[in-house]
């Protein structure tokens, strides 16, 4: 039996549909990520699953308890808010307390209970403080003692990293994800950006126009996306996706790739998904190439299986310091290969790049679906 | 750019500087004259006031006609001063304020966080009512009064002042409200707070510039009304507007300037008062929203 259950849930606003047969399954301890574009009903997911959002068909279920028509506070539920939503005229420690005190608990028990979430998050000195003269990052923690303290079933955080500059980002969301380990807690958690759920989730549901594109684990979600779209949103940079044509050569099934030389097509061994592949043969396929799948010879895993090297011309580098990005061009596109700092590819001459094959993943040219 | 030149722009820029205070200084003393004269003459002697020069300081300052004014200057053939009539006006303007800026800030917190259907129809027929002139309303409203057997009396007015201010406090806070967050609603939802505690410890506590702004607002229009009090309050239940009137109309005796220059400025005074307290906050709060912090 599932912890959190979401079952064939829809939504729609008059006619607008904003949500299509939603269907998720976590068990207690998961931390479920939703993560897809703007727009796409996660954030509306979320607020239906805290019930301030109600649903147009299907149900939800905590624990094995229906959520149809049970108040947002009987829910036994947090939130942590995008904007933080801290309460401006009270103090740190009774916007802590608030959800303690309407639940009519003693004073004496919410000044423990306070005490010890500002110990959880080493905030002790800022109980008195008003959030106006907090921090971001403080703010930010105000919001997640405020959903500790009452030691909820589920949590719930909307986009809670999306107001902090990028290093304070990267710092709260080991701290989430630590604090996740310790507790032990079920969380689901919203956000556009495919990193973080990446680094947090033990499940991930990837989203795009009210649908689930692909649920599972995070691994299954990178290496096996379903889709072009969910193959394009996860990693980054993201998987190059390229126009490759399934031929034969010495009766071996290979992607034919062009290249900027027209003479001379880049030809890839098929080593996966040969048997689907077989009806492709002669049609165009959208081939997916992570760029870490591309790299330059001396740093290729040969343990990943065959490697296939090509000279290609190098049109643009991109050093980061830990690597190099290498954009060259393949398939009528720009395609970025992640090589070694110090590979020596230079802009406008020939590199030698290797293909690690075993990674490379079909889609099908109109529909944008694996083929496999 | 050279010396010269910075020199000269320097010149024109104080020239300029010097025209514009002395504009300003101008205007300021032509507004303030007739302040002026009302206090200087409040402050003179009858005697004193005949001899002419309107603008000249009192030779001899005296407050007798403060005094009188206050408490012994006949309106018709009641000699009790201004002062029953002064109360008359805060028992009418205090709880008249009080309701009319809690049932708006009420109304805005409805049609802007539980919105229902038609809520825009709502507010637009209460912001309608913004609209309506005083004279309209005074018939229908008359015939209210005299149903609920308010007529002649102070509940009557707050009745009629809270009635008609609505639509001025409930665009207020509609458009106050309009711009607070509706996340932290949504959170204390989350957190178990009901309507009413929402309202109360959410809402209310986080509205301190409208509120000022209404309390302003609301304050002058009541405290200034004639119109209402003329009409709805006679006699003894009268504000203190209507009883200035009957003490300068009063056609027995002198015309006794100095005493009616006083009792001006003490009817003024409150509204004065509620500026210089609460003004800061006013340009401040009717700023607030389209800017923020």
């Amino acid at each position: 039996m599932s912890f959190l259950n979401i079952e064939n849930v829809n939504k729609h606003y008059f006619d607008v549909e904003v949500l299509k047969s939603i269907n998720i399954e976590i068990n207690k301890g998961d931390f479920l990520v939703l993560v897809g574009p703007s727009g796409c009903g996660k954030s509306t997911l979320l607020n239906m699953i805290a019930g301030l959002d109600e649903i147009s068909g299907g149900d939800i279920s905590i624990d094995g308890q229906s959520m149809a028509g049970v108040h947002p506070s009987k829910r036994d539920i947090a939130m942590v808010f995008q904007s933080y939503a801290l309460y401006p005229n009270m103090s740190v420690a009774k916007n802590i307390s608030f959800g303690l005190e309407m639940r009519k608990v003693p004073k004496v028990e919410r000044d423990k209970a306070v005490q010890k979430v500002a110990k959880m998050l080493q905030m002790e000195q800022l109980l008195d403080r008003k959030p106006s003269q907090l921090s971001g990052g403080q703010r930010q923690r105000v919001a997640m003692g405020r959903a500790l303290v009452r030691e909820p079933r589920v949590f719930l955080f909307d986009e809670p990293l999306s107001n902090l500059d990028a290093k304070l980002r990267v710092d709260m969301r080991t701290e989430i994800k630590q604090l996740h380990q310790r507790l032990g807690a079920t969380i689901v958690y919203v956000t556009h950006d495919q990193i973080e759920a990446m680094t947090l989730a033990t499940k991930i549901a990837v989203m795009n126009a009210g649908i689930v594109q692909q649920f599972g684990s995070p691994e299954e979600i990178y290496d096996n996306p379903v889709n072009t779209f969910v193959a394009g949103f996860m990693g980054s940079p993201s998987m190059n996706l390229i126009q490759a044509k399934v031929c034969k050569v010495e009766d071996k099934l290979c992607f034919e790739v062009a290249t900027a030389d027209q003479d001379r097509p880049l030809l890839l061994p098929i080593e996966r998904d040969q048997q689907a592949l077989v009806s492709y043969l002669n049609r165009n396929v959208t081939l997916g190439l992570r760029p870490e799948t591309i790299t330059d010879p001396g740093s290729a895993n040969r343990s990943e299986g065959q490697i296939h090297e090509a000279d290609l011309m190098v049109k643009v580098t991109e050093p980061t310091g830990a690597d190099m990005f290498v954009v060259t061009q393949l398939g009528g596109t720009e395609v970025v290969a992640r090589m070694r700092s110090r590979c020596g590819a230079l802009a406008g001459q020939s590199c030698r790049f290797a293909f690690v094959v075993s990674r490379n993943l079909a889609f099908d040219g109109d529909t944008g679906d694996r083929i496999q | 750019m050279s010396a010269s030149s910075q020199d000269n722009a320097l010149r024109s820029g104080i020239a300029w500087r010097v025209l514009i205070y002395s504009v300003l200084i101008v205007t300021a003393v032509i507004y303030l004259a007739p302040l002026f004269v009302m206090l200087v003459t409040s402050l003179k002697s009858l005697e004193e006031i005949r001899m002419g020069n309107m603008m000249a300081l009192p030779l001899q300052i005296t407050f007798e006609p403060w005094l009188k004014a206050w408490g012994s200057a006949c309106l018709g053939l009641d000699c009790n001063g201004i002062s029953g009539y002064f109360w008359n006006s805060l028992k009418i303007t205090v709880p008249a304020v009080a309701i009319g800026t809690l049932l708006g800030a009420f109304n805005g917190y409805v049609l802007t966080k539980w919105r229902f259907r038609g809520h825009q129809w709502v507010f637009g027929m209460m912001l309608f009512a913004c609209f309506i002139p005083f004279q309209i309303v005074l018939l229908p409203m008359s015939q209210v009064l005299g149903w609920l057997g308010l007529a002649n009396t102070t509940s009557g007015l707050v009745l009629v002042h809270v009635v008609y201010g609505l639509g001025f406090t409930t665009l207020f806070f509609r458009n106050f409200y309009e711009a607070f967050p509706d996340e932290l609603i949504r959170a204390s939802v989350m957190d178990g707070a009901g309507f009413f505690t929402i309202f109360g410890r959410i809402l209310l506590p986080n509205s301190g510039p409208i509120i000022v702004v209404t309390v302003i607002w609301q304050f002058t229009n009541i405290w200034n009304d004639f119109l209402f009090g003329a009409s709805f309050a006679s006699g003894d239940t009268a504000p203190i507007t209507v009883a200035l009137n009957n003490l300068v109309n009063s056609s027995t005796g002198v015309k006794e300037y100095n005493v009616h220059m006083a009792a001006a400025i003490t009817a003024a005074l409150p509204t004065l008062l509620v500026y210089v307290v609460a003004g800061r906050y006013f340009v401040r709060g009717l700023m607030a929203g389209s800017v923020k912090g």
